[in-house]
């Protein structure tokens, strides 16, 4: 089964995740991809008590996830990828053949970031990123939850 | 710790200020005051940082946000380093989302809601309603009382003492009693409903549930519970009201 979604999600592991994309995409496995978190178990603890038991979560860090890409892309489970980061995201998937869609979920308000969705707030470097990502062959686009509509790289300028 | 009851009364407005830019963000903020206040005069500094942190993003089920503020007062007391007490916010965001979800959003809402209707159904009128109404914030004000305690008890082990507690297992219990409940409520209050009307009652129950089964299964993502259910609601109410 292939990778279904990487998404982009400050929030990480919440509802929209679990309940919007996951049923709406048949996943089984959500795997976080975080530095931090992949070294840290009271994290792990938290997420895994926000994941119901059908679903399997796992944490790995940006270099073990890399190397296990090939590995979810065959495997019989339908994989979401889930980081909190673009810039996790793009190490992620550089160099990637045939890189899975990525989806910004949520990416909240800080200093320096002007609001181009409700739920998607970018600094310019951050949209040069994107946009570098999608030069790269990855197919970038904003969507909160299932069915809500896709917003491509250039709703968001 | 002092402020605790203040801090819980501004808890109960936790989602007066949301935005998309912080969500409960700012409420959550405003509830933390109380709590940071002793920082004041020995830590200006720490106690600035302190509030300015409590008040960034923060999307939680609101009647669980307590844990988090607690928590994070507590660590903030601690001198937990700031890095830290943020990723610890961010972490609770998940299971406080999910878990009061469950407990409350589909567990005890359409439990209240379904007793509140059938009371209406067999004629306790206000009485019922009230009872109802009254005895869902009883239970609203225990459940964010408790959070608040034991997020301040507890701090960066917020997360053992959450799993140990009632709520993971409430949560996941609830369901099937909140389905049983509102299951017998239905034909309870669909009865009751179309009680004034003569007429083919049995077929326009069927043709309405035929109906609602086939928006659901081939309706798409458009026709959601909620707007079926008020679809369903309309065409009984122009039905009790115009029909012969």
């Amino acid at each position: 089964m292939p990778i279904r979604l990487c998404r982009i999600d400050d929030r990480l592991i919440h509802g929209q995740v679990v309940l919007g994309w996951a049923r709406a995409l048949g996943i089984g496995d959500i795997v976080l991809v975080d530095d931090d978190v992949a070294a840290s178990g009271w994290e792990q603890d938290l997420y895994r008590m926000a994941v119901p038991p059908e679903l399997k979560v796992e944490f790995v860090d940006v270099a073990q996830g890399r190397r296990r890409l090939p590995e979810w892309e065959s495997g019989p489970m339908a994989v979401l990828i889930l980081t909190g980061k673009i810039e996790t995201m793009s190490r992620l998937l550089a160099d990637v053949p045939h890189p899975p869609p990525v989806n910004l979920g949520g990416i909240h308000h800080r200093d320096g970031r002007t609001e181009r969705l409700p739920y998607v707030y970018l600094t310019d470097e951050e949209l040069a990123e994107l946009r570098r990502l999608e030069s790269a062959g990855v197919a970038v686009s904003a969507e909160d939850v299932p069915g809500a509509g896709a917003v491509s790289l250039e709703g968001l300028a | 710790m002092k402020g605790k009851g203040r801090a819980l009364v501004r808890l109960l407005a936790v989602q007066g200020a949301w935005s998309y830019e912080r969500m409960t963000g700012v409420g959550m903020g405003f509830a933390a005051e109380p709590l940071l206040r002793a920082l004041e005069s020995d830590e200006p500094e720490h106690h600035r940082e302190a509030t300015a942190r409590a008040a960034e993003f923060f999307n939680c089920h609101p009647y669980l946000a307590g844990l988090a503020l607690g928590a994070s007062a507590r660590a903030e007391y601690e001198g937990v380093p700031g890095a830290q007490i943020r990723r610890l916010r961010t972490a609770l965001c998940s299971p406080l989302g999910a878990l009061g979800d469950q407990f409350f959003w589909a567990g005890l809402v359409p439990i209240m809601m379904s007793l509140a209707l059938v009371g209406v159904a067999l004629g306790a009128g206000a009485v019922g309603l009230a009872t109802v109404v009254i005895g869902y914030n009883v239970a609203r004000l225990l459940v964010t009382r408790w959070a608040l305690w034991t997020g301040l008890e507890t701090g960066m082990q917020v997360g053992t003492a959450i799993s140990a507690s009632w709520l993971p297992r409430a949560a996941a219990r609830i369901a099937a009693p909140a389905g049983l409940v509102a299951g017998l409520a239905v034909p309870v209050v669909g009865a009751w409903l179309l009680s004034p009307v003569a007429g083919p009652r049995l077929a326009v129950t069927l043709l309405a549930a035929g109906a609602t089964l086939a928006l659901v299964r081939w309706g798409g993502a458009r026709w959601t519970s909620l707007r079926v259910g008020l679809v369903f609601a309309l065409v009984v109410l122009l039905w009790t009201r115009f029909a012969p």
